[in-house]
């Protein structure tokens, strides 16, 4: 310490203890100097810390100072600064359309029902293939499922369109086998949900897995023995260890999956709905794309965007306290 | 604009062929070449390339040499957003070219126009461009078409030429098979369509022929005009039109509702496309080479190719049919090549040189130019015969004569130039002529409305409320359609519900912005 | 009868075995301990008696049982893990619950045997702990408690006290040894180490390559091993073995000759390897010992006594000598004595004893 410069009697002998520190410290102990010499030894680390942190200044930080234009009539060609403020008006554009509420309350719908039937299907399915002993079989069922997940959106639809066509769909082909009459499914609003809900889960409850299966893979192979060995059999097993162990995994996922409540699968909605199935279809995404977008109007898709993110936020936040309170798992 | 050194002058005077400034009445600017940068987009041409043997002779008939400086590309298919993606990025990035050719590019100019980002062009044209003061003056409501809300122009479309686009299609060797002649009113389409549905016209035992298809779903509602209703205004779907200087919107008429009610009683009966909603771009080709099609409403050109397909299809045979006529007896063809399209290019509002650019482009409208824009380069893929542009049948035959053209730089709708149908004829097949020459006969086009400019205003107007009712009208239409409610019964509601979207305020502010720019 | 009896067990995964027909008897209440090497098979042995791994060949025999194709479970053991595979979602009591309510036991004799079993492994005050919150001694009686709860007929130990540090392992050997005294159950303990084996076992099992190289009590195995592995194993250091011939007298290493009787006659010029246990020697020569006349590398002082560390001849040897509480007169050490009725004699080529029960 800087006092140690002019020892008072008393202290003489602490200083004299205490010296090789001390007139290391007397010379370089500004705060200034030892974050040099923290950078100086660590500057690796920094280095490799860099990329992420100027991705997220670039892509997450900087389009920020666009978010104002939700309150300007903004025009591109006089920029973000030079558009006029107009305040709240965007948000009352927004408020006072049914169809945007439609659209907020089916984006709610969708998801909810997202959650409560996508979510549990690719814990179950990890669950499944945990109980695969055939290595082969195992890889090549996971295979197959993971597979849908690498389709574009373009194709997915494409095939949901054809497997529910009424002509020559595998669907509508099984349903006449008993007799009844086709069905136009991508036309009629109540089949919409559950298409969409299904088409979501197929393709993405395999690759989703994967998180799950790995959260498995790291309970203690033990912790199985040692029940085996009690005589607890494979479903007491799953239910007493496996999903008790990955459970924090889960949370985790869950409380991530309630963040992207305001997400629905836009291309595949854009891709799957019609005229006829907006009264279900129709989401705030694709919403403002055709309100926004489609029409130029950056200044109203900023405005539902950012409506968007202030719902999802308080969504995530309320999720990972209460994971927090009740499981003492958390986010952060 | 730069000014390009005299080495480079020299080299680039010795790779053409014939001796620079040779001919000189076209030229623009004397001595060294004035170079123009130029932004140019289209989802088929996504850069304006240099060494096209159209621009080359342009540089030597103009001495204007343009500089490619493209930012972005319109590649993606949608209607609007797709095709102006890369004017925004352009705009966005502050840097506007001398000039600016684009599909789409009409709104575009129209509103960053006024705002300072593209030069005003009337005066310029009255001034210094005799060819493109000539046409307007000739042309009075393409001039009005152009025109944005402040009353100024703010770029040269591209013009196409020819009236006809899409006809109505079908199979008439499964009419001689069934004994039918060609339906000429609305009964006799429906009665033909059912024996398509209930007499095996294919053959194969099943009754799985698909009477009516379309690639693109609105041209189902397209047949409402069967029944005296409108489908759309102008050749942009659910486009509002124009009766008697009143706007009004085709999905909100009397006629429609009757349309609509008949179209879901055909829906019913089988004799539409049970998919017509999600078969998408590929139904004419998948219906046809399938041999279950059996009528559409398309574009000349490219349906008349299908007949290729009576090497397959024994017999095979899809003509062109006059509309039918429709239940109080008119035959109208609600769709036609619109006479101007929102494409074309205009001058940046920071270019240096507006005199020489509106000369340059003017350069376009000269026979000599209206020529290299529309055929290419004569000696090279035309030659001039008995006065009229030829072209060469090795060009003819190299595949596909548009995409051949695009890729030497010719009929570029990202171009302002007035299209020569004659380019067109040369490569139609005998089908596609025959239809034209029917349509021919009879007077079933109808005017177009070609749209309005708003104001700031009226803008706002707009899109606060269009939106919505254009989402509610598709929704209830196809619902009728579908079977999913009744359009008689429903009908009071709905129009209940547009006024309550705010239709009524929309048509308002149609009509002051039509009144405005067409003089009312 | 009672007990585990292997006959002829075998384990291959594949074409490759890895446990070559192994025989053994435990009897009940005993207290065995299989030690070897990594890799030598004695887990895995253990392992098929617990039922975690199939039993390639041979007869499993548990309380006069045949156990092969018996599920784990029904086979009546309990085994403590490694790693003690406590349940981290699970507190204490709740761990040691978890067998006795798959077995469907009642609440209240789950209770009451829990809290009997705590109480004899100190755990009383940390049942509502979770394991995070445990030291590691503590985990390691958890997962005792969790087998005691069961009353198996035989307890199975796969390395238990291998995590814990060396102190640590010192005192919970002692416990596990009392516990084993107090309860009586037969136990196998499968461990690396030849002292934990040495203290805790009944009858050691040393097992090398898939194969058990001698089954004995702790000084048996000590005092007559049947080979230079297990000489060589037990014993801590381990016995010095070096190369040497037989002679009408005793045995030749190099240029020095260790006299002893009885043995070699008619066998002169016979190969053999001399094995010598360090704490054998003496400083000073007495009734029959030979001279060793060796080359001091080092000396390492463990307190009473003292590590010699030397050369003889192109040896590496290891004594040990008493210090007396200074180690200065060791510093001069020259040569050192052996007496003969100790010196083990092995066969060159198989490493089998000669003169084992001396």
């Amino acid at each position: 310490m800087v006092q140690g410069n002019t020892p008072a009697p008393g202290s003489a002998i602490e200083s004299v203890e205490d010296t090789p520190d001390t007139l290391h410290d007397t010379f370089t102990d500004s705060r200034g100097s030892r974050l040099y010499d923290h950078f100086k030894r660590e500057w690796q680390i920094y280095v490799m810390l860099l990329p992420t942190i100027v991705w997220f200044l670039v892509f997450l930080y900087k389009p920020m100072y666009g978010l104002q234009i939700a309150f300007k009539d903004y025009s591109i060609f006089r920029g973000v600064a030079n558009s006029p403020w107009i305040g709240l008006e965007h948000f009352e554009t927004l408020f006072s359309n049914d169809q945007f509420i439609r659209a907020v309350t089916n984006t709610i719908k969708i998801s909810a029902l997202n959650l409560l039937f996508g979510f549990p299907a690719p814990i179950i399915l990890a669950l499944m293939f945990n109980e695969i002993l055939h290595a082969t079989y195992k890889k090549t069922a996971q295979t197959i499922v993971y597979l849908p997940h690498f389709i574009s959106s373009v194709i997915i639809a494409g095939i949901v369109i054809t497997a529910f066509s009424p002509t020559a769909g595998i669907v509508n082909t099984i349903i006449g086998w008993f007799g009844l009459d086709p069905v136009y499914f991508l036309t009629q609003p109540q089949w919409f949900r559950p298409i969409f809900v299904g088409t979501g889960i197929w393709q993405e409850a395999g690759f989703g897995s994967i998180v799950f299966l790995a959260a498995i893979a790291g309970v203690n192979p033990s912790l199985y023995e040692s029940a085996v060995v009690d005589g607890a059999n494979r479903w007491q097993m799953m239910w007493k260890i496996t999903i008790p162990s990955i459970l924090p995994t889960i949370l985790i996922m869950l409380i991530i999956r309630i963040g992207n409540i305001m997400e629905v699968s836009f291309e595949l909605v854009i891709l799957l709905y019609h005229p006829a199935t907006y009264e279900t279809a129709d989401v705030v995404n694709t919403w403002v794309y055709r309100q926004g977008l489609q029409s130029g109007q950056y200044d109203l898709a900023a405005a539902a965007g950012l409506f968007n993110a202030v719902v999802a936020f308080v969504l995530v936040m309320t999720a990972n306290t209460l994971s927090r309170r009740f499981s003492q798992t958390s986010l952060w | 604009m730069r000014k390009l050194s005299l080495a480079a002058a020299l080299l680039v005077g010795s790779a053409i062929t014939a001796p620079v400034l040779a001919d000189g009445h076209l030229q623009i600017v004397e001595g060294d070449p004035l170079e123009l940068t130029i932004q140019m987009n289209h989802a088929r041409y996504p850069v304006y390339e240099e060494d096209w043997p159209v621009e080359q002779k342009a540089r030597e008939l103009t001495n204007i040499h343009l500089k490619d400086v493209t930012v972005g590309a319109n590649m993606r298919t949608d209607e609007n957003t797709g095709k102006t993606e890369a004017l925004n990025l352009m705009l966005a990035g502050g840097n506007i070219p001398d000039i600016v050719g684009s599909s789409r590019i009409k709104d575009f100019v129209n509103q960053y126009g006024p705002e300072g980002a593209f030069l005003p062009l009337n005066d310029l044209i009255n001034e210094h461009a005799p060819n493109l003061k000539a046409y307007f003056e000739t042309r009075p409501e393409i001039e009005a078409a152009i025109k944005a809300a402040d009353g100024n122009m703010y770029y040269i479309p591209y013009l196409p030429d020819g009236k006809y686009g899409r006809a109505y299609w079908i199979r008439t060797d499964w009419l001689e098979k069934l004994g039918l002649e060609v339906p000429q009113t609305v009964e006799e389409f429906e009665a033909a369509l059912r024996a398509f549905k209930t007499q095996d016209p294919n053959g194969n035992g099943e009754a799985d022929e698909v009477p009516y298809f379309a690639r693109q779903w609105p041209e189902l509602i397209r047949l409402v005009t069967l029944w005296d209703g409108r489908s759309s205004g102008s050749d942009t779907y659910h486009d509002f039109y124009v009766d008697d200087g009143q706007l009004r919107h085709p999905y909100a008429g009397e006629g429609y509702r009757e349309g609509i009610k008949n179209l879901a009683r055909w829906y019913a009966e089988g004799l539409i496309d049970a998919e017509i909603f999600t078969r998408g771009s590929s139904a004419r080709d998948f219906l046809l080479s399938e041999n279950l099609g059996g009528a559409t409403h398309d574009w000349f050109a490219s349906t008349s190719g299908y007949n290729k397909l009576s090497s397959e299809i024994d017999g095979f045979e899809f003509k062109a049919m006059a509309p039918p006529a429709s239940i109080s007896g008119k035959r109208v063809e609600e769709h036609r090549r619109i006479p101007i399209k929102p494409d074309g290019w205009a001058i940046g509002g920071t270019n240096e040189h507006p005199v020489e650019t509106i000369k340059y482009f003017d350069f376009w409208f000269t026979e000599e130019g209206r020529r290299l824009a529309n055929f290419g380069v004569e000696g090279m893929h035309y030659d001039m015969i008995d006065g009229k542009a030829i072209f060469k049948q090795e060009f003819l035959d190299a595949g596909p004569v548009n995409r051949s053209l695009y890729q030497v730089g010719a009929q570029l709708q990202g171009r302002g130039y007035f299209q020569d149908y004659n380019y067109e004829i040369q490569w139609s097949n005998e089908f596609a002529l025959e239809g034209i020459a029917l349509y021919d006969e009879g007077d079933y086009l109808i005017d177009q409305f070609l749209g309005v400019a708003f104001n700031a205003e009226e803008q706002k107007v707009y899109d606060r409320y269009w939106g919505s009712i254009r989402d509610y009208m598709l929704e209830r239409q196809q619902g009728w359609i579908l079977g999913n409610g009744d359009v008689e019964a429903d009908w009071d509601d709905y129009q209940a519900q547009l006024k309550k979207l705010g239709l009524d305020d929309v048509l308002a502010v149609m009509q002051s912005a039509y009144d405005r720019q067409y003089g009312g | 009868m009672s007990g585990v009896n292997l006959s002829g067990i075998v384990k291959a995964y594949g074409a490759v075995e890895v446990v070559h027909g192994i025989n053994l008897d435990v009897a009940e209440k005993e207290f065995v301990v299989l030690v070897g090497p990594s890799g030598c098979g004695k887990s895995t042995t253990l392992r098929m008696i617990a039922g975690l791994e199939e039993i390639t060949a041979g007869n499993l025999m548990i309380d006069g049982r045949r156990m092969n194709r018996i599920a784990p479970k029904d086979r009546d053991v309990a085994m403590v893990f490694q790693n003690y595979a406590l349940y981290p979602h699970l507190n204490v009591a709740d761990n040691m619950a978890f067998g006795l309510r798959i077995r469907k036991m009642p609440k209240a004799e789950i209770a009451t045997t829990i809290a009997d079993v705590a109480e004899i492994l100190g755990l009383t005050n940390y049942l509502e702990r979770r394991p995070a919150d445990l030291s590691g001694g503590q985990r390691q009686r958890v997962a005792m408690g969790r087998a005691i709860v069961r009353h198996p007929k035989v307890f199975l130990f796969d390395e238990p006290l291998s995590n814990l540090d060396a102190k640590l392992r010192t005192q919970m050997r002692a416990e596990i040894k009392r516990l084993h005294n107090r309860l009586g159950v037969t136990s196998i303990y499968v461990t690396h180490d030849q002292v934990e084996a040495m203290t805790l076992a009944d009858r050691i099992v040393v097992m090398n390559d898939g194969a058990i190289e001698q089954v004995g009590t702790p000084m048996e195995l000590f005092n007559h091993p049947a080979n230079t592995f297990v000489a060589g194993f037990l014993g801590s250091p381990p016995m010095n073995q070096m190369k040497g011939v037989l002679t009408e007298h005793g045995a030749k290493i190099g240029d020095t000759e260790i006299k002893f009787d009885g043995f070699a006659n008619g066998q002169a010029g016979r190969d053999v390897i001399v094995g010598i246990r360090p704490e054998h020697v003496t400083l000073a020569a007495g009734e029959q010992t030979s001279a060793l006349p060796i080359e001091l590398d080092l000396v390492e002082p463990l307190g009473s006594e003292a590590l010699l560390h030397a050369r003889f001849g192109n040896d590496n040897v290891v004594f040990k000598a008493d210090t007396k509480g200074d180690i200065q007169h060791l510093s001069g050490v020259g040569e050192v004595y052996v007496p003969a009725p100790l010196i083990k004699l092995f066969d060159a080529e198989t490493g089998h004893a000669l003169n084992a029960k001396g």
